[in-house]
């Protein structure tokens, strides 16, 4: 099982979300040889699974699924998907090596055509986590309809080997004998574009995540609005029941100590407002209201994008949730001090939405030498040079993108890929030293 | 004619059919003439449904594409270059756009926007069979990048080209290098001072062999396109009285990195040229950098208060700049916590309207939260307001952070956290005819899928002329502009869209009218057969149409904009 | 006749490809509604608009042609704005010729980010189609 093949690249980018993707395009587009490896079944992030974009409500797969296509058929572009980099060590100025595991999809993806039948026939039901756990899928499976590339994945940590989807698969693709692949690569420069985690609300147990079935994250929400959506419509998980009253709640897990995380994330405030707006938009008779400490709406046509909200009658209530208690009959209590008149308020909703921040990827550092690569205090990845050359890292020749060093919006993200991909251009014309 | 036409129907995943009856449009048009096929799909701009139409070309021998979906300025080189995937000519692919120009714009009316719909399809339709297969000209680019401004950004931008072995020319209006960034001192985030960082970057690209730095030079005017602008630069004599020095440069690309200009609060704003004691943020910035001492003065009182009124210029309800400015909360709470360390009895009182201090800037805001500045905010609805009372400058405040109290604190010092603006200065602009968002400042074509390129090719934009930032992210937006910009022309030779003009030369019986009318001299006259005719000179033209209207024997059309195409088009629209 | 006619006049709009679409395009994005009856075709520059297509989009019934001119942003220079003045006028005489009301060929010049002075001008130009035809 052992076998390394040895292939060279310009340059590695890990990560293929919209900060990896867009790097990755700018090198190839420039004559490069790229290398994109992600972990993940398809390219395209957390982007592509969400629903529209703020501020110009652009749909967000009308956006990711162009790009993710010119991305895998770029001939530039060698895509790695279910795949890992485990190490990259530095040899010298443009000379990295990266060893990458490759693990098993069990399909053949040239020869797959997405029929579904195969999810058809398979008997395992599980949850499925492209819709973020708001419904089951299959252990034999098409990630979403918009995956990249578009073909079935066989989970084998679920899959109980009945061969079901073998037999009904009219190409034959399906094929168990697969193996974990290992690559040892060699290429000039690196880049980072590993993305964040969400917070994880089950560490706030006084909002009742997980406990209380109306209240959802806001990447669940993003998922209930998206095109792509598990339901068809906006409905709480708890009872099915179209919601009327739904609260968000900013700042889940950023700005707060308690958790360990005291910095702003920088898109929960306007992703809510987005998602409130689209919702008085599907459900015109539904009240929103959105709980906030600040709203940061900053960027180019970002105010606007919040007074436009306050005009369609988004409520905004400036106080921060002290608990959420549930009631019988699934809806939901906030306890809240009002800032505005300075009292301890209580407000009944039907639905809650935990704004939840942005996290860290921390592990991104472990593939490198023993320290090598520096984390800031947030363990986020470090700039070496934040106002000079914010893309440059504590290694020469290895370059960060998107949010894999702090929170930042899909625009920002793009402009700091083309950043990261612009310093290693550069450095990839350096005159090669001996 | 088009006698093999398909047509694809995007629901965009609800922005079109939430409105629109996509498949009612597909109905509508798959009997037309010439139609062998109409489909809806789910996202047409998915890989899937890409592939799908270069099987479909194929498979039924389609002749022409129409793609019905959002506005061309977003897919229509996708769908183009599918077309071309499929071994058709580029050109024969016909857009419509029911997305922007039925489905949003008429999401009142969903009956309506149908109509509408099917119309604009049909008009596709109609086009498509008249559209010919037309092939670009490629000519040779001029490899020298001009970078217009010479703050960070456009430096950054010089630097980066430079590196990626670019010729690079730096103009810059001012006799120095570093725009607003050279006028600061500590900046937040970094242990960096402004002008070291300028200086530092000035560094980087001083006596390089292929930067060409300009200072106290202007652009004055600019022709031609990408791949060979001439722009035409004036640079200040040395001396006073010396005559100035006028230089004509042939350019491939331009990045244009103008900047901003601080607000500049108007007479009376907050007491702002009432009293000497009411300044600018980048004033108080000024201050508290060359002090020196351990107590601050300012105009010979010592500053004890010190009272900061955010968004001045910034988030104005009522005309003026609506945007946020996006550094000020910022870049004011670092000067304030620079000020209390650097001085004693420094009281930091900021009088604001929620603070944004956005990402990793939350912690200079705990910081100045621990440090024992106080805050309280108002609303847009009451603004401060600022008078003397027993010779002491004092500021009433309703807070809305106890429950609306009316509240006055006295101030030695008002500092007015003044915004970004445009700048006031817009002939480069002007001159490339950039387009301006609703805020004054540049626009990008798509601010996620174009976000530094402008409608004008090969002209992109970095920095603060297209919208608020700080440094990091100005540096970030040059070096994308940068790369852009080196991507455009790096090839050497460019491809021209072969949509020109087009003499029927059986009829001209040249009058020099379309000559006069041409604003590039891509006419002249040629005897063909002894006869004076006009002909157009393809690496001329760029495509306007201005002589198709005024001859007088209707012998000219512009390709693709042809009279029987447009006809076509509007006896279906009716 | 359907509903939606009745209410709303037939307005053919021309706009251009980088200044005028754009703002048209964006009123779509604001959702800033005006009549489904008003129908875009787009063109380089406006000064490229011949007299003989308007003339023939009001023979083949519409009520009014709306030119969503470039001004002075337009990219192919200065001249635009006289040039399609001009054909402004060539197309009055044309219109003057047939009997048609002049009014019914309205021009203005539309930046790339002027959506609601397009939706203004459409609204203000359909009341006025519509008044006229009813009277």
């Amino acid at each position: 099982m052992e076998e390394r093949i040895k292939i060279e690249y310009d340059a590695l980018v890990i990560g293929a979300g919209i900060a990896g993707g867009e790097a990755a395009l700018n090198l190839a587009n420039t004559g490069y040889k790229v290398l994109l490896v992600e972990k993940d079944h398809s390219l395209g992030g957390k982007m592509i699974l969400l629903s529209k974009v703020f501020p110009t409500l652009d749909c967000a797969a009308c956006i990711t699924t162009p790009k993710v296509s010119e991305i895998a058929r770029h001939k530039n572009i060698t895509i790695f998907t279910e795949s890992e980099v485990t190490h990259v060590s530095k040899r010298g100025q443009n000379n990295f090596t990266a060893e990458i595991t490759k693990k098993p999809r069990y399909v053949h993806v040239a020869d797959c055509t997405a029929c579904q039948l195969c999810e058809k026939a398979c008997p395992v039901n599980v949850t499925d986590e492209y819709q973020y756990g708001l419904i089951g899928r299959k252990a034999a499976f098409i990630p979403f309809s918009i995956a990249n590339p578009k073909a079935a994945v066989i989970d084998i940590e679920n899959c109980t080997l009945c061969g079901a989807c073998e037999r009904v698969c009219p190409t034959h693709c399906i094929d168990f004998t697969m193996e974990t692949e290992l690559y040892e690569l060699k290429m000039k420069t690196v880049i980072l574009a590993t993305g964040f985690r969400l917070f994880d609300p089950l560490e706030i147990p006084r909002y009742g995540y997980g406990q209380y079935k109306n209240v959802i994250t806001s990447m669940q929400m993003e998922r209930e609005i998206a095109p792509t959506r598990p339901y068809n419509t906006i409905l709480r998980p708890g009872d099915g029941k179209v919601p009327d009253k739904i609260a968000y709640v900013l700042c889940t897990g950023s700005r707060d100590n308690t958790v360990g995380n005291p910095i702003c994330s920088q898109i929960c405030c306007m992703y809510s407002i987005k998602q409130a707006q689209l919702l008085m938009g599907a459900l015109p008779m539904a009240d929103v209201t959105i709980y906030y400490i600040n709203i940061r709406s900053f960027g180019k046509g970002f105010e606007e994008f919040y007074q436009q909200a306050k005009g369609m009658g988004v409520n905004f209530i400036k106080g921060k949730i002290g608990k959420i208690t549930e009631k019988e009959n699934g809806n939901l209590i906030l306890r809240y001090e009002d800032i505005s008149s300075g009292v301890v308020s209580e407000a009944e909703h039907d639905m809650v939405v935990l704004s939840v921040g942005v996290q860290s990827n921390p592990a991104v550092s472990n593939i490198f030498d023993a320290g090598s690569l520096k984390l800031d205090f947030h363990r986020f990845v470090a700039q070496k040079d934040l106002m000079g050359s914010p893309s440059k890292t504590s290694i020469d020749g290895v370059f960060v993108a998107g949010t894999a060093s702090g929170p930042m919006d899909i625009p920002d993200s793009i402009l700091s890929a083309g950043s990261a991909s612009s310093e290693a251009i550069s450095y990839l014309s350096q005159p090669q030293q001996q | 004619m088009k006698e093999r036409i398909g047509v694809y129907v995007c629901h965009c995943g609800g922005n079109i059919s939430d409105y629109v009856d996509v498949e009612k449009v597909c109905r509508a048009v798959e009997n037309e003439d010439g139609v062998v096929l109409a489909r809806t799909t789910l996202f047409a701009c998915s890989d899937s449904n890409q592939n799908e139409m270069i099987n479909d070309i194929k498979e039924h021998n389609l002749d022409g594409v129409i793609v019905a979906s959002c506005s061309p300025k977003l897919h229509l080189a996708t769908f183009r270059n599918v077309t071309e995937r499929g071994e058709l000519n580029k050109y024969t692919y016909v857009h419509a756009n029911i997305r922007e120009q039925a489905s949003w714009a008429h999401s009142d009316d969903k009956t309506g926007a149908t109509e509408k719909a099917i119309h604009l399809v049909k008009a596709a339709i109609a086009k498509s069979r008249y559209a010919e297969p037309l092939y670009p000209y490629w000519f040779e680019a001029e490899k020298t990048i001009a970078v217009i401004g010479g703050g960070i950004a456009g430096m950054k931008a010089t630097a980066s080209l430079a590196d990626k072995n670019s010729n690079v020319v730096l103009i810059e209006k001012e006799s120095r290098l570093g725009g607003h960034t050279a006028e600061w001192g500590s900046l937040a985030m970094t242990d960096e001072k402004g002008y070291e960082l300028t200086e530092r970057i000035a560094g980087d690209i001083r006596n390089r062999e292929n930067i060409f730095i300009l200072t106290g030079a202007e652009v004055i005017s600019t022709k031609g396109s990408i791949g060979n602008f001439e722009i035409r630069i004036r640079k200040k004599p040395q001396k006073e009285g010396d005559p100035s020095e006028i230089m004509v440069m042939k350019i491939g690309s331009i990045v244009v990195a103008t900047g901003y200009d601080h607000y500049s609060p108007k007479d009376g704003e907050y007491g702002f040229g009432n009293s000497d004691w009411v300044i600018t943020l980048p004033e108080f910035k000024k201050l508290v950098d060359s002090s020196t001492g351990k107590i601050l003065e300012y105009k010979g009182m010592r500053i004890s208060n010190v009272v900061y009124i955010y968004c001045v210029g910034s988030r104005q309800a009522n005309g003026g700049n609506s945007y946020c400015s996006r550094y000020c909360c910022t870049s004011a709470i670092h000067t304030a916590i620079e000020a209390k360390k650097k001085f004693n009895g420094i009281v930091n009182i900021h009088l604001n309207r929620g603070i944004r201090t956005y990402g990793k800037q939350e912690l200079l805001y705990a910081e100045s939260l621990q440090m024992g500045d106080l805050y309280l905010q108002f609303n847009e609805e009451s603004l401060p307001k600022i008078f003397v009372k027993k010779q002491k400058m004092v500021i009433a405040v309703k807070d809305i952070l106890s429950a609306g109290k009316e509240l006055e604190v006295e101030a030695d010092l008002v500092v007015l956290v003044t915004g970004m603006v445009p700048r006031s200065d817009r002939s480069v602009g002007s001159m490339l005819k950039l387009p301006k968002g609703r805020d004054g400042f540049y626009n990008e074509v798509h601010m996620k899928l174009r976000p530094v390129e402008t409608v004008i090719d090969g002209v992109t934009i970095a920095g603060t002329c297209q919208g608020p930032k700080n440094i990091s992210e100005s540096v970030n937006s040059a070096l994308s502009a940068a790369t852009k910009s080196y991507s455009l022309i790096s090839k050497g030779t460019l491809e021209t869209e072969p949509i020109i003009a087009k003499i029927d030369q059986e009829n001209c019986s040249w009058c020099s009218k379309c000559l006069n009318a041409c604003p590039f001299d891509a006419i002249s006259k040629e005897a063909v057969h002894n006869r004076e005719v006009a002909i157009v000179n393809a690496s001329v033209c760029k495509g306007c149409g201005m002589c198709t209207p005024v001859c007088p024997v209707d012998a000219i059309d512009l390709t693709g904009y042809s009279s029987k195409e447009m006809m076509s088009m509007i006896d279906v629209l009716v | 006749m359907n509903g939606a006619l009745k209410k709303s006049a037939k307005i053919l709009v021309f706009s251009t490809e980088k200044i005028s679409d754009p703002a048209i395009d964006m009123a779509g994005l604001l959702k800033l509604h005006y009549p489904p009856t008003v129908y875009t075709l787009t063109v380089p520059c406006s000064g490229g608009i011949k007299p003989a297509w308007i003339m023939y989009a009001y023979e083949k019934g519409f009520d009014g042609v709306f030119i969503a001119a470039d001004g002075s942003d337009c990219i192919f220079g200065e001249s635009c704005t006289e040039k399609t003045g001009n054909i402004v006028s060539m197309t009055h005489e044309q219109m003057k010729e047939k009997e048609l009301d002049p009014a019914r060929l309205r021009m203005a010049a539309i930046c790339s980010v002027c959506s609601e002075a397009f939706v203004k001008q459409i609204r203000s130009f359909n009341d006025y189609l519509l008044k006229t035809r009813n009277a």
